[in-house]
């Protein structure tokens, strides 16, 4: 069993069925971005493209100062699109997620993007970056920089 | 300075520090471990994303 970073293949049928809003140009009831939060999975889950909403099963246990569900991403900078050398549409969260005075409750290696404000918790992606552990300190995901090239999710 | 551990807070010059850096796939941890007494007593991580992910290269991948 293993975790597998990839964006998660309902999320393309998703965004065709307008279930995210990352920015705030939205034709809705409310015209306010989605909530997105980032949940942590241990490095004996199975978190992959397959995944389609946030699940508890292999989720960091709720202890030790980690709240089931994950942390919110904080969303403040609008989805962009630019040329270069094809047409990239893409979003980053506009600062870091992290989680204090946290020990884990085993070996994590991946954290889960999914859609907060969706009844259905909808997956984004999964990333992952090497089995770690936390010990009564702080963990902290630091987001890649917000260009066509490296941004968090990229649809080219 | 006092710092968080799981022996409550102790002073931070009574603690042996050691700092990990190590190149993932996709990442640059950056790990901080606190001893005391040759036991771990706290450990930090920060995780940079080095680069998201592109949806148009998963579809070539699939």
């Amino acid at each position: 069993m293993a975790n597998t970073q990839a964006i998660c293949k309902t999320f393309r049928v998703d965004l065709l069925n307008g279930l995210h809003a990352f920015g705030t140009s939205v034709v809705r009831a409310g015209t306010g971005a989605d909530s997105f939060k980032m949940a942590l999975y241990l490095a004996t889950a199975t978190m992959d493209a397959t995944a389609t909403a946030y699940t508890a099963t292999g989720e960091l246990a709720a202890t030790g100062n980690y709240t089931a569900g994950g942390a919110a991403v904080t969303n403040a900078t609008e989805p962009a699109n630019t040329g270069g050398t094809g047409i990239v549409a893409f979003w980053t969260p506009s600062a870091s997620v992290s989680w204090t005075n946290l020990t884990s409750s085993g070996s994590f290696d991946a954290a889960l993007l999914y859609n907060d404000t969706n009844a259905s918790d909808k997956a984004v992606a999964v990333f992952t970056f090497g089995a770690q552990s936390v010990t009564s300190g702080n963990f902290s995901l630091t987001m890649p920089s917000n260009d066509l090239s490296t941004a968090l999710i990229r649809i080219s | 300075m006092l710092v968080q551990t799981t022996n409550g807070l102790i002073e931070k010059d009574l603690l042996e520090v050691r700092d990990i850096v190590a190149d993932e796939d996709n990442a640059r941890v950056m790990a901080t471990e606190w001893f005391l007494d040759g036991k771990l007593v706290r450990r930090d991580v920060n995780v940079n994303i080095l680069r998201g992910l592109d949806l148009n290269s998963e579809q070539e991948q699939m």
